[in-house]
């Protein structure tokens, strides 16, 4: 209870209460102790001089007493009792005669009745002493025996005065108690102020540290707000300032020396001063940190508030445990068409379910926490589910103590559609200049039916008789020639098509299949002899039959020019060969073309992917076909390499991850 | 913080506690006061009625008698008559003290008053003090009694030591005397005449030439009288009784001694008188805190002194007025004063308050009795006489009788 309460004293009164009562226990033992000594030694004291009086009457008394003299007798006692100092003493000095008659005494008043015969004295004693009613007083009465010879012949009484004894002591015990007191209200005094010295401060960080908490940091209790002015670091916060950028650890650890005032119009040096003193500036210190980091903080908060205010790109907030928008800059707004407060509170997963669920899944792999996950050309949903590509980065934060993620999106659709109308305009380009080599191939086809429905007319006008067997062979290989044409014709159509956005499941050797099939007769004019080595089991990867197409047809022609300017050049007849394989192993499927053509020169290698790099002569070619190509199969995550040594071939090896690897690649 | 003060206050006061255990009580006031009834108030005396001082005790007594007879005869004082108990103690201080516990302790006497001789009344002082009893009026000028401030004293006559001043004053300053020797009774009366005069000769640069002494009670005096002649001093004081001084001034006379004998009141000058024979060379001097009765310029100086005559010869009609007398009637007459003063509700301290409001008590002439709480001291006049015919005659003109006479003069207040 008394400790409970004690634990809630302020910590300046518990000094002050401690020190009082140590004082005032001390106080009170040393005044119990010398009034026991003092008093009981005094009226030992007192009692002795009374005695000593008494013998004294007895001795002076005797003659009297037995003359019966009793004028010179209370002489005697008046000498006695008036004896300068003693007069206070003695309150009064009576003799008795043998039977007890007063003989002699100094009342000024009739003698007192009720001390006749007190305080006898039997004959074996010496004295008797004895507490005696005085008036309304007191009174010590010592009883001494007057004795002739042997024989009593009177006693001597005297009283000591109670009240005057009671009155020295009164006097030593105001003294002394003067003195405890003063001790007590010099130590209550002491005390006091130390508490005060101690508790003050502490309470003046007291206050500081709620002024703190509450964000007033201009309190002029803790810095002089005129001394801002005079502080560099702290108007201009990309200047690291010693004090506290010195203990600046990890990324932001700044190698150049810090900043260093000559005289720092904040920091305290320590040392001076008791430890009270340096609690207080060892604290202003901290403060003056706190403030300065907080100043940065806020400037940085409000670089990266506006950055996100007016960033081109929609940012927002998602809470990783509710899965819901907490908060969204306004550019999100005008992308989504969605308005804020419709964005706030809003599952993630209605704008982007796919890249909701990727992001959630990624985010949950503690290992991965630290990176930004990239997703390039996700579906996204606008308001009213109207779907467009983004390009998203997210990346994981603690937003207001809970773990969130931002994510920023890069509306891309604009570049995807550009990009498809790229890769359309020369896929028409190649078509364009497919276009002799399909006429030829459109030929074949159409003379065979010339020449089979030619042999029908003739044998119709003639009337030749024809076996049915023949007959039926002219037809069915007039059939046969229209199923090719309309094969060449709907491949060619599928070519021209413009892909559309979605991936699909494709195995290679189909696109594979395709080109070749609208260009290996074709190239066999220019004497140039595509050769397949295809692997059957090959597993499918994620992209979409259309673009590899272009991009097998991009690397096929390629490669017939590549052949063809080697003949040109060399002059030789050499017989051209490109071979396309496909293969794959435990990372992923590749798809090659190989060609036996003039190779490219080492420093150019570099730069075969750039767009509007071309080798050939102008008006030939606008340099684009391999930087699409390139760009298509990044976009499904493969790889596009090339291998080259002039005068012996190229190599050209599109690869893709496994299927389920580029999901996860997808998201690196 | 206000919880911490409170907190030392109160052990401050356990502490207090623990110190004090017994509380000092206040003695009740007598609702009786002694010595006053409806119809008496009774006063007691201790003085030398038999003996070597007889002459002394038995005048001031009787100069009292007369004039309180007076004012009983007049139905006394707010219908109170006023008896005196007057005790002997024949000049002895045992006695005094004895007959002065014996009238206080009785309880019988409301106020002492006319108390006689320097060594009694200073035996008793302390009985008077812790009695808590006035006195009034004593044939004294023992510095004793008045220094230290004795709150229940009331002296009316001029101290000793103003006695001796205006005598060495008249001796040394206007007599031109250098060589003063001085005669004394060996107690406290003497001491007090002895220092007087020591200390009035210092502040001249001067110191008695020779001191000798008697022992109250005898007329051994040869010793003393050996040692004073041969110093041949040009004056002596004699601070003593008549009958020791009568002694010594013949013996000195017979030796051819011409020097002034200058006496103190207390001496009886009557009576000094009476025992001198009248061819003593030198000058026999007295110096009074009264005036002579019967000098003719009484009237001038203390006009009282007729009705002092009056009253004597009505109650007494066989005594002689003289100076011892006549300041026990002035003392009777301030003591009625004082109780008519305090009114019919008598208490002491109404009394002593009553006394102490004559700021000025009118005795006829220019003499005038004033008191106050601070001052208990009534007269401060001295007045010198001369051996003259067997009489002493006040010195009040250029007399022939000493070489150079000089009026009675009003001695300052003691400083105390």
């Amino acid at each position: 209870m008394i400790r409970s309460k004690f634990a809630q004293l302020s910590l300046k009164n518990k000094f002050f209460f401690s020190i009082l009562i140590v004082i005032l226990l001390i106080s009170g033992a040393i005044a119990l102790l010398a009034r026991w000594i003092l008093i009981s030694g005094l009226t030992q004291e007192l009692e002795m001089r009374g005695t000593a009086i008494a013998h004294s009457v007895a001795t002076r008394g005797t003659e009297y007493i037995l003359e019966n003299d009793t004028a010179h007798l209370l002489n005697v006692l008046f000498d006695e009792k008036q004896l300068h100092e003693r007069r206070h003493l003695v309150a009064y000095i009576f003799v008795e005669g043998k039977k007890g008659k007063i003989l002699s005494h100094t009342f000024t008043t009739p003698f007192p009745k009720d001390l006749k015969g007190i305080n006898p004295v039997s004959k074996t004693m010496e004295k008797s002493v004895r507490i005696v009613p005085l008036g309304g007083h007191e009174a010590y009465d010592i009883a001494v025996p007057i004795k002739e010879g042997i024989y009593r012949i009177g006693t001597v009484h005297v009283g000591l005065s109670k009240a005057h004894i009671d009155n020295l002591v009164g006097k030593l015990r105001a003294m002394f108690l003067g003195f405890i007191s003063a001790v007590i209200i010099i130590t209550f005094w002491v005390s006091h102020r130390m508490a005060k010295y101690i508790a003050d401060p502490v309470m003046t960080l007291t206050k500081m540290s709620d002024d703190l908490s509450r964000g007033n940091f201009s309190s002029s209790e803790i810095v002089n707000s005129g001394e801002l002015a005079h502080c560099p670091a702290f108007h201009d916060t990309d200047l690291p300032c010693w004090h506290f950028d010195d203990q600046r650890g990890g990324q932001n650890k700044i190698v150049t020396r810090p900043h260093r005032c000559k005289k720092c119009a904040f920091y305290n040096e320590p040392g001076d001063g008791d430890e009270v003193q340096q609690l207080t500036s060892s604290f202003r210190n901290m403060v003056w940190s706190i403030r300065l980091y907080r100043r940065r903080l806020q400037e940085s908060e409000s670089t990266y508030r506006s950055l996100f205010r007016s960033g081109p790109d929609p940012i927002f907030v998602v809470d990783v445990m509710s899965q819901k928008l907490v908060d969204a800059n306004p550019r999100t707004e005008e992308v989504y068409g969605y308005t804020r407060d419709e964005l706030v509170g809003m599952k993630y997963s209605v704008l982007g379910e796919e890249h909701a669920k990727e992001c959630f899944e990624y985010f949950k792999n503690d290992e991965l926490c630290a990176e930004a996950m990239k997703s390039a050309r996700v579906v996204h949903l606008r308001k009213g589910n109207v779907p467009m590509y983004v390009n998203v980065t997210a990346c994981l934060i603690s937003y207001r103590t809970r773990p969130a993620i931002i994510v920023s999106t890069t509306d891309v659709t604009d570049l995807v559609e550009k990009d498809a109308q790229l890769i359309q305009a020369s896929k028409m380009k190649s078509l364009g200049e497919m276009s002799t080599g399909v006429a030829h191939e459109l030929n074949q086809p159409l003379n065979a039916i010339r020449m089979g429905s030619d042999f029908l007319t003739m044998v119709h006008e003639q009337n030749i008789d024809i076996p049915q067997e023949q007959y039926a062979q002219v037809v069915t290989e007039i059939s046969t020639q229209v199923d090719r044409a309309s094969d060449i014709i709907n491949t060619l159509r599928s070519f021209g098509r413009k892909a559309d956005l979605l991936l699909e499941d494709v195995n290679l050797n189909e696109p594979v299949g395709s080109v070749v099939s609208l260009l290996s007769r074709q190239f066999l004019i220019e004497d140039v002899h595509i050769v397949t080595e295809l692997d059957p089991t090959l597993p499918i990867v994620t992209a979409q039959h259309n673009k590899l197409q272009q991009v097998l047809l991009n690397l096929v022609i390629n490669a017939r020019d590549a052949i063809v300017e080697r003949n040109e050049k060399e002059g030789t007849g050499v017989r051209g060969r490109i071979l396309i394989r496909t293969e794959y192993d435990d990372t992923g499927v590749s798809v090659s073309v190989e060609d036996n053509g003039a190779g490219i020169p080492e420093h150019v290698v570099e730069k075969v992917f750039e767009p509007f790099f071309t080798t050939k002569a102008t008006g030939q070619g606008m340099g684009l076909g391999l930087a699409i190509s390139y760009g298509i199969v990044r976009e499904y995550c493969g790889e596009l390499t090339i291998q080259s040594a002039v005068g012996e071939g190229t190599s050209f090896t599109v690869r893709f991850p496994h299927r389920d690897m580029a999901v996860a690649a997808n998201q690196g | 913080m206000r919880i911490a003060f409170r907190l030392a206050a109160l052990f401050l006061f356990c502490i207090v506690l623990i110190g004090c255990d017994a509380e000092v009580k206040k003695s009740p006031q007598l609702l009786h006061v002694p010595g006053v009834s409806s119809t008496e108030i009774t006063l007691g005396s201790s003085l030398a009625l038999a003996g070597h001082a007889s002459y002394l005790g038995s005048q001031t007594l009787r100069g009292a008698l007369s004039y309180l007879r007076y004012v009983n005869a007049l139905g006394g004082v707010h219908g109170r008559l006023i008896t005196l108990k007057a005790m002997d103690d024949g000049y002895d201080p045992t006695e005094c003290l004895a007959n002065t516990h014996q009238l206080i302790s009785s309880g019988s006497v409301f106020s002492l008053f006319g108390f006689v001789g320097t060594p009694t009344t200073v035996r008793v002082l302390p009985l008077i003090e812790e009695a808590q009893i006035p006195l009034v009026g004593v044939l004294t000028g023992a510095n004793a009694l008045r220094v230290p401030f004795n709150p229940y004293v009331f002296n009316i006559r001029a101290s000793y030591y103003q006695e001796t001043r205006a005598a060495v004053e008249l001796l040394v300053d206007k007599l031109k005397h250098k060589r003063i020797a001085v005669f004394y009774q060996y107690d406290a009366y003497g001491f007090d005449g002895l220092m007087g005069t020591e200390i009035a000769l210092q502040e001249r640069g001067l110191a008695p030439v020779a001191r000798g002494t008697y022992v109250r009670g005898t007329t051994d005096i040869d010793e003393a009288l050996q040692r004073i002649v041969s110093a041949e001093p040009d004056a002596i004081m004699l601070v003593g009784t008549y009958e020791p001084c009568a002694a010594f001034i013949k013996k000195a006379d017979e030796l051819g001694l011409d020097a002034a004998f200058f006496n103190l009141s207390f001496v009886g000058a009557e009576e000094l008188a009476r025992r001198l024979p009248d061819d003593i060379k030198g000058d026999v001097l007295v110096s009074q805190v009264v005036p002579p009765p019967l000098t003719p310029e009484v009237h001038e100086l203390m006009g009282i002194a007729d009705d002092y005559v009056r009253h004597l010869k009505e109650f007494y009609p066989d005594a002689i007025p003289n100076a011892v007398g006549f300041e026990g009637y002035l003392n009777a007459r301030v003591l009625v004063e004082g109780l008519r003063r305090a009114g019919r509700s008598l208490t002491r301290e109404g009394f002593m308050k009553a006394l102490e409001s004559m700021k000025s008590f009118p005795l006829g002439g220019e003499a005038a009795v004033a008191f106050s709480p601070k001052d208990h001291q009534g007269l401060d006049k001295v007045y010198f006489t001369v051996l003259e015919d067997g009489e002493f005659k006040l010195i009040n003109t250029t007399d022939t009788l000493v070489h150079q006479r000089p009026l009675a003069r009003n001695e300052e207040p003691l400083t105390q």
